[in-house]
């Protein structure tokens, strides 16, 4: 293939992966504490090219080569279940799975029949400093911003709030987060809202106009390929005709 | 790009069943007792494109890697306990809990089933029903000469006989609470089942501890929808499930152009 095509075809290939970023991100506009995902380009430098005779540039495509969570704020909406919680700035919910402790956003928890403070699908919340919460049903119940739980009077616990560094910890699925090896946990620095829950950070007009870009990039990626491929046709059948 | 294809499907139908919550809450906004859903959503598994920590050359590592996102699931549509306003009926068997508790009643199948709903009456044998004919557990006889029924805020239920001033109790009336109200079981007519999650039934008297609640007699909980905010969840996820449709005509676009692309 020449030049044209190829990195034409990378382009291509390039927006397609931007176009599922997107709707994974549209599809979860809904989802509680979700964070929305963006692309990253970068360039492709091949190792194996030969660089160019006059220029000695190597051979480039662009291509994503990560892509990095907007962690930005989403918007607050108050639901009036004391089991709703949100947190207000930087900050991970720590929960214990059945795989390990995971992260979470999704501030949408439940006491459990025995009394335990859990996420919707029954992992038990940790407490600061391990641990899990304990609440009793029949009385209520308040979290102060820095998350002591306080009932009847009492304090019977401290929701734990953890920070990673951007980039350290990676998306799971059911809306956890799982460190990667060797992630340094940071103080948390945001305050949590009982009563709120935290939408998801996907902005509607924002997207809508990414997929606008998106298609249009792609549009003019498949014209550029299109015009290589007339270079070529005419290269093949004009260049090479021989006249009789 | 079957990936955008099947991440928006799946947006699509996390806000179909959005909207089949929202109609389902919509419909019971004046059902006495009824307590609205919530649906809940989570996102999907996630592939590893290029795994974070992999080698990009000799010596430099992908600092994130690439992860695509798989769409979405709803994850759970929760029952909000919130209490609904009351309205005044003047009726002596309609009767609210003022707090977290709930009437027991036994269904024709024998087994206790809970609810919030209390317009009860009374049936050809004088006992508390609810409008579906299942008794009220403890059973509360009343007898057809009874005047002036009386139900105290602790539950305890009396009337007076004609002739008579002196009042006569007819049994008390008490409460059922759970850990987790949110984890019951709705089996529809406003009643509820225990589960695991919900941990089982604790029964107690009206204001015998905290939390359980009293009985206010001549009142009836209404439905806890906020039409409002229902109306607001519905354009929301309305126009979710439009951005979503978008999606899928992008990534079909898209397709019949790599299509054309060999004339």
């Amino acid at each position: 293939m020449d030049a044209i095509s190829i990195s034409a075809a990378s382009g291509m290939k390039a927006r397609m992966e931007s176009l599922e970023l997107l709707a994974n991100n549209l599809a979860n506009v809904e989802t509680g504490g979700y964070k929305a995902d963006r692309e990253f380009y970068s360039l492709y430098t091949s190792l194996d090219a030969s660089p160019d005779a006059q220029t000695g540039d190597r051979a480039t495509l662009p291509v994503i080569e990560s892509h990095w969570t907007d962690l930005a704020q989403g918007d607050f909406r108050a639901t009036g279940n004391p089991l709703d919680f949100a947190i207000d700035g930087d900050g991970l919910f720590a929960v214990e799975t059945p795989r390990g402790t995971r992260y979470t956003r999704n501030g949408n928890f439940r006491i459990s029949s025995t009394g335990v403070l859990t996420t919707s699908d029954g992992s038990a919340v940790r407490a600061k400093g391990g641990g899990q919460i304990h609440v009793a049903a029949d009385a209520p119940f308040e979290v102060k911003p820095d998350g002591t739980v306080r009932q009847g009077g009492q304090n019977t616990g401290q929701l734990e709030l953890v920070g990673f560094a951007p980039g350290s910890i990676n998306k799971e699925g059911s809306n956890y987060w799982n460190p990667l090896a060797g992630a340094a946990r940071q103080p948390a620095k945001g305050s949590l809202l009982q009563g709120k829950l935290e939408s998801s950070n996907v902005g509607g007009p924002e997207s809508a106009v990414r997929l606008v870009a998106i298609l249009r990039q792609f549009e003019m990626l498949q014209k550029a390929m299109s015009i290589g491929n007339d270079l070529n046709k005419r290269a093949i059948d004009e260049v090479a005709r021989v006249q009789s | 790009m079957i990936r955008a294809l099947y991440s928006a499907a799946s947006g699509m139908t996390a806000q179909q069943l959005n909207i089949d919550n929202i109609a389902n809450n919509l419909a019971n906004a004046n059902t006495a007792g009824y307590k609205s859903r919530r649906a809940q959503f989570q996102d999907l598994l996630y592939q590893n494109m290029v795994a974070p920590g992999s080698s990009a050359g000799q010596s430099t590592v992908v600092p994130t890697g690439l992860q695509l996102g798989l769409g979405t699931r709803a994850s759970s549509n929760e029952i909000v306990f919130q209490q609904g306003d009351f309205s005044a009926t003047s009726n002596p068997l309609d009767l609210v809990i003022q707090g977290r508790g709930f009437f027991q009643i036994k269904q024709a199948s024998g087994q206790t089933a809970y609810t919030r709903a209390g317009g009860f009456h009374l049936d050809n044998t004088g006992s508390l029903v609810t409008s579906d004919g299942d008794q009220l557990q403890p059973q509360i006889t009343i007898p057809p000469t009874a005047q002036a029924i009386n139900i105290a805020t602790d539950g305890t239920v009396s009337y007076t006989l004609p002739g008579q001033i002196q009042a006569q109790n007819a049994g008390q009336i008490t409460l059922a609470n759970f850990q987790n109200p949110a984890g019951l079981n709705s089996l529809g007519r406003s009643l509820y089942l225990p589960t695991d999650a919900s941990g089982d039934a604790t029964v107690g008297t009206p204001g015998g501890s905290e939390g359980i609640g009293t009985l206010q007699q001549g009142y009836l909980e209404q439905s806890n929808v906020s039409v409002v905010d229902e109306f607001i969840n519905m354009i929301t996820s309305q126009r979710a499930y439009e951005a979503n449709s978008k999606v899928v005509k992008a990534a079909d676009d898209m397709y019949s152009q790599v299509n054309n692309l060999t004339r």
